[in-house]
């Protein structure tokens, strides 16, 4: 009888830090009966919310504090979970009574109770501090993708040299003109002063690429580290969330647990996520008779590698195209460059992976890469691995 | 009726359409500018171009796009490419599919005359 009050109080003492570490870490948690649609809340999470802890919680309470924007996916969100067990994450906002916003990343798993009655347990964190530094690091990142929507240095060698060579040969041309109008009989010299403004504007555009250009050399080397795939998708995710809301794309990720952590760079592989995100969301811009859906996902695909796929609902891929997808240049965009894919390609590869597309059954398209994931062997391989990938990056 | 030799330019780069068409007349030729592959083939001036000066990479129909539909066309007009991207790769490659030249951008205006005089000894 003793050890069962010891192990009472024990358990009841274990359970209270584990609440008080939730709530320094921002999480809330819930449960969700889906047949029911009780749910129960932690007072955390009516923390989070900012709701009286008194109120009962359902699905049109939690709907009154979403984000109006954040809503079709968040429908989506509980229409798939209704219908399928699985586990689900989502990122979404808030829009609080003093108009300010949380975003909160929500984690649930998907179970059947006793009485087989679906049921999700989750976890909902308040990460509006991280996604402002985010957002701030987002506003930085983006000015150095519109230069180039990703970089790797040959790439970024080459969008130099494009970027740069469009004025100079736009200056040297003009310049070529000007001396044949001066020096004709009699000088063309209004044809000269053209000549000469166009030159002027030629020499400002060439140091407005420099000065874009300045903040690409400011840029750490690609560094090589043991990364979750996951997490990272995560950040881009969070980066581009706005301006997918803005495209009016629902977004979907599904995660896989326990993926295996893979070696690379960061930033490198989530300039690829994102560029593959932003594609995705090219395709769709166009679309108006069917939802835009994008699913993001990962999986370790049994062969020692982890899979990401972005699948699209937007205009698809033409079979004669597929090949040349990857080419540098090619482009169907009006303001791409066409190096996006190219690029994206060779970080992959020299990850030790592959990049492909494949046309979906319905509409849309879907982008893949895998990447090998790293092993107990390679991962105690430890300094010497490292070493040889950044050799490879 | 004018004997001028017709030098027409695709590019979407709108300062090479201002600027190259303007030393061409310098040059003594006659000369059109197009933004795109597709605006030159629907124009009326494929079957009078003694010569074509087309951009390797553009959105849409690229340069070597509009080259084999030329051929496919059998509208046998000499092209002289150009190009802001400085690879090697591709030149040997567009001059193995019958360019007469690949100029990389900023040319010099010797090389662009040397270039358009091969053109219109071959045509």
């Amino acid at each position: 009888m003793q050890d069962v009050r010891d192990n009472t109080a024990d358990l009841l003492e274990r359970l209270k830090r584990a609440e008080e570490a939730l709530h320094l870490s921002r999480i809330g948690s819930f449960s969700w009966r889906v047949a029911t649609d009780e749910i129960t809340w932690s007072e955390q999470l009516y923390r989070i919310f900012e709701f009286d802890p008194q109120l009962t919680v359902t699905i049109e309470l939690i709907g009154s504090r979403v984000h109006p924007e954040d809503i079709p996916s968040l429908n989506d969100i509980i229409d798939r979970a209704r219908n399928a067990v699985g586990d689900f994450q989502f990122e979404h906002r808030l829009l609080m009574p003093d108009q300010s916003v949380k975003y909160l990343h929500l984690t649930a798993h998907g179970t059947r109770n006793e009485d087989s009655e679906l049921e999700y347990i989750g976890a909902v964190q308040d990460v509006t501090r991280r996604q402002s530094s985010e957002e701030a690091l987002g506003k930085a990142r983006s000015e150095l993708a519109h230069v180039a929507r990703v970089m790797s240095l040959g790439a970024l060698t080459a969008s130099i040299a494009h970027e740069v060579n469009q004025p100079l040969s736009g200056i040297i041309t003009n310049a070529s003109t000007c001396m044949r109008m001066l020096e004709a009989d009699p000088p063309n010299i209004d044809g000269a002063r053209e000549t000469v403004r166009r030159t002027i504007r030629d020499g400002h555009r060439a140091a407005d690429v420099i000065t874009r250009l300045r903040a690409l050399f400011s840029r750490k080397e690609a560094v090589t580290e043991q990364l979750d795939l996951n997490e990272a998708t995560r950040e881009v995710i969070a980066l581009s969330l706005s301006e997918l809301q803005a495209n009016r794309i629902i977004l979907r990720a599904e995660l896989a647990n326990d993926l295996p952590h893979v070696t690379g760079d960061r930033v490198q592989l989530q300039q690829v996520i994102l560029n593959l995100l932003r594609n995705a969301s090219d395709a769709m811009s166009s679309v108006d008779n069917r939802p835009r859906q994008l699913l993001i996902r990962t999986k370790s695909d049994g062969n020692g590698a982890v899979r990401l796929s972005v699948h699209d609902t937007g205009v698809g891929l033409e079979a004669e195209s597929i090949p040349k997808l990857f080419d540098a240049f090619y482009t169907t965009k009006s303001n791409g460059m066409g190096i996006g894919l190219s690029v994206s390609r060779s970080i992959i590869e020299k990850h030790q992976g592959s990049l492909w597309a494949t046309p979906n059954d319905g509409p849309g398209a879907t982008f893949s890469f895998s990447i090998p994931h790293v092993t107990d062997a390679s991962a105690n391989a430890g300094a010497n691995h490292e070493r040889a990938a950044r050799q490879a990056l | 009726m004018s004997t001028r030799p017709l030098i027409s330019v695709v590019d979407d780069d709108e300062s090479v359409r201002e600027s190259l068409p303007d030393l061409l007349k310098e040059f003594g030729f006659d000369t059109q500018a197009f933004a795109s592959a597709a605006d030159f083939l629907s124009s009326d001036w494929v079957g009078r171009t003694n010569c074509l000066i087309l951009d390797v990479a553009m959105p849409g129909m690229t340069g070597p796009d509009l080259q084999r539909e030329l051929t496919l066309r059998r509208q046998e007009i000499p092209i002289v490419f150009i190009t802001a991207h400085r690879d090697d790769h591709v030149r040997p490659r567009l001059l193995e599919q019958g360019a007469v030249e690949c100029l990389f951008k900023p040319f010099t205006e010797t090389d662009l005359l040397a270039a358009l005089n091969t053109a219109l000894r071959v045509s």
